[in-house]
């Protein structure tokens, strides 16, 4: 089976800084993956390079068996900050435009999740609260019919019960064959809905393990993940 | 449910439904929910539901009926032997609680029958 997400020596430098140095990974189909690392270590240049949003790194990266970036953007849903659209903007012109760009969105997948996460389309997009946002991104990504989703910190931000609910959404709406890699950097809350965890430090990945591998050693996710970090405290 | 964030999860999933089995929320020849409704009540990803529910099926303790789901045996041997080894679990935790606190073995039912007699309202 093709992996949903390989990563080959990608090396990524801007402003001659260098941001991701010799970054390897390769995630199964269906998995969740979290990619847990601190501010500043890579984790969206990272997400920003699969999904072809940063340029000229050097490397291989393919999605679904993809490499050429047209195709390997058709494979995959970024979830965006919808930075581009006008605080005065309504929630069903957003719908609209999302509709309209991408041939793989679901309109009827977007009306499950929208009645899920209680969004009036009738609202601005000025209007909403960060956890409400944060519902109207996801539900927007997930509409989209494609191999892999990348959601780049997607809890950040936002209270308890929008989490659980985008959780739930995740757990509801994924397909088998979807596969998700999502960063954070804290795990605490998500480790038990997650396949794997991939830890990024000082711009490259330091390991890859599944969760349940870790806790076959009596330790917890977090605790294991901090072990990571803590040479450095 | 809440679970250990120390103990894989596919464990913990198995327990879990051993338990309702045991105690007869999921009687012998049910059908136990969807792959995806287990994954939602117990927020835990599909993919480890999957692995504690093969598990279970390699036990024998649940039956696979091609397109109609999982289904719990009727054996009822085999459902038993599933109940005495759950009580097994507990028993061992609390002889080995009990030898830390000091008390050898053939204390254990001496202890154990003064503490029924005195607290009866225990549930």
């Amino acid at each position: 089976m093709t992996a949903s997400l390989s990563i080959k020596h990608v090396n990524y430098h801007k402003n001659r800084q260098p941001i991701l140095t010799d970054v390897n990974l390769t995630v199964a189909t269906g998995k969740i993956v979290a990619l847990l690392g601190a501010n500043g270590a890579g984790k969206t240049s990272l997400m920003r390079v699969i999904a072809g949003l940063a340029k000229n790194y050097r490397g291989e990266v393919a999605v679904a068996g993809k490499t050429k970036l047209a195709q390997r953007k058709n494979a995959l849903a970024f979830n965006e900050n919808l930075q581009g659209f006008s605080k005065s903007e309504k929630l069903a012109t957003i719908l609209s435009f999302y509709a309209a760009v991408y041939p793989d969105f679901d309109e009827e997948r977007f009306n499950q999740l929208q009645e899920f996460m209680d969004l009036d389309l009738n609202q601005r997009l000025g209007q909403l609260s960060r956890g409400t946002k944060a519902k109207l991104v996801i539900a927007l990504t997930f509409s989209r019919q494609v191999s892999l989703y990348l959601l780049d910190e997607p809890f950040s931000g936002i209270d308890v019960m929008s989490r659980k609910k985008i959780i739930n959404s995740i757990l509801l709406w994924k397909g088998e064959d979807a596969t998700i890699l999502l960063s954070d950097h804290f795990v605490d809350e998500i480790a038990q809905v997650l396949d794997e965890v991939a830890i990024i430090k000082e711009r490259t990945i330091l390991c890859h393990v599944p969760a349940d591998q870790i806790r076959e050693r009596g330790e917890t996710v977090s605790a294991y993940y901090e072990a990571q970090y803590d040479e450095d405290i | 449910m809440e679970f250990k964030d120390n103990i894989p999860i596919y464990l913990q999933i198995e327990q879990y439904l051993y338990q309702q089995i045991v105690q007869g929320q999921l009687p012998a020849g049910t059908k136990i929910p969807s792959v995806r409704r287990l994954a939602v009540d117990l927020t835990v990803n599909v993919n480890t539901v999957q692995r504690a529910l093969q598990q279970m099926n390699a036990n024998g303790i649940l039956i696979t009926k091609r397109g109609e789901g999982n289904f719990v045996t009727e054996d009822e041997a085999l459902l038993a032997k599933t109940k005495q080894h759950l009580l097994d679990v507990e028993l061992q935790h609390f002889t080995e609680q009990m030898r830390q606190l000091g008390v050898k073995r053939d204390h254990l039912v001496e202890i154990l029958t003064h503490y029924l007699e005195e607290y009866t309202d225990d549930r």
